[in-house]
């Protein structure tokens, strides 16, 4: 019943990122990303893409998931319509 | 109760909170903590003394979790989170290995003992972390050691970011010095992470789980984590 653990077969969650505020919206905002990778991987990539370190990354259940949090564990939990929605917001200034 | 909630319903809301809505949500919260994180030590209300400035009636006082341990390596390889993709792939087998929560080390070098309390605060209504830290002999740990139990990210992102930089001040209610994570920003990450659902602004929705999402971002600068099972409760 279990499938072989190849990187071909790992379940692959359909990310989508969505800009709220001011924050730069992203040519391409879905994107397939393996399961058991962490959510780490997609903050990276969204610093990487928008040139910046401070990020406010959220989901719409409203709250902010650890780095270390599964892919796979927040699309069971959190995702619906058949992806993981993940919002970020650019870090604003504050007085 | 009802009156104020409709006009929560009406009035875009501000991520601030009232200080009786902070003994809910604070309730609910410490409520949640103990069921489904019961390993971690739990979250106390303590009520403020009575004959304190603050105090005006009995619902005033803080959140506190207390002696809560970080054991420090010399490696220090928990909390190093800064991985490139590359690194990611090769070591993640590795750690699916290692249960931090019953993380068994040789080199024992030191046990840092840390204090939380949320304490609301009146000028930004909105809750704020004070902390400090000590060795196991009570001596103090000063700041430069403190961060080096925090997360490698989390160094970046306080000096980078404008909303979360610590300060050394007076606690509201011990008159002593702790550190806080600064609340001038708070309102406005709370707006956003309430924002992306208006159906969640009801009932006492936000409040019950305010402190739930707040602490999801806060957490975040001391690498404590919320079991996804209790964040599960705020999703509709």
């Amino acid at each position: 019943m279990a499938a072989p653990h190849s990187p071909t077969s790992l379940p692959k969650v359909v990310v989508h990122l969505r800009a709220t505020g001011d924050a730069p919206i992203l040519k391409q905002s879905k994107f397939k990303i393996a399961g058991t990778d962490k959510f780490a991987k997609v903050i990276d990539f969204l610093r990487r893409q928008l040139h910046r370190e401070t990020l406010f990354v959220y989901v719409n259940s409203a709250f902010s998931p650890n780095p270390d949090e599964l892919i796979i564990d927040l699309y069971t939990n959190f995702g619906f319509d058949g992806k993981l929605v993940v919002n970020y917001a650019c870090s604003m200034a504050w007085g | 109760m009802n009156q104020k909630e409709s006009v929560r319903n009406i009035i875009p809301w501000d991520g601030a909170l009232s200080s009786s809505d902070f003994f809910c949500a604070a309730s609910a919260f410490s409520e949640k903590w103990k069921r489904f994180n019961p390993s971690a030590p739990p979250w106390l209300w303590v009520p403020s003394p009575k004959h304190h400035l603050l105090s005006s009636h009995k619902e005033e006082g803080y959140l506190s979790l207390e002696d809560m341990c970080f054991i420090k390596s010399s490696e220090d390889q928990e909390s190093c989170r800064s991985q490139t993709w590359k690194e990611e792939s090769s070591i993640s087998q590795e750690e699916e290995a290692v249960d931090t929560a019953t993380l068994v080390q040789s080199c024992f070098d030191e046990v840092n003992h840390y204090d939380f309390h949320i304490v609301y605060s009146p000028s930004y209504r909105v809750p704020v972390l004070y902390f400090r830290s000590y060795h196991s002999d009570g001596q103090t740990l000063p700041f430069d050691e403190i961060e080096k139990d925090l997360p490698d990210y989390c160094a970046k992102i306080r000096l980078e970011s404008k909303w979360t930089f610590i300060t050394h001040e007076e606690h509201p209610y011990l008159n002593r010095p702790w550190y806080k994570l600064h609340p001038c920003g708070t309102s406005e990450w709370m707006k956003l992470l309430f924002h992306g659902d208006t159906s969640l602004n009801k009932n006492g929705f936000v409040i019950e789980h305010y402190l739930v999402s707040w602490f999801s971002v806060i957490g975040q600068v001391f690498d404590l984590k919320i079991p996804l099972a209790m964040l599960e409760t705020v999703s509709c």
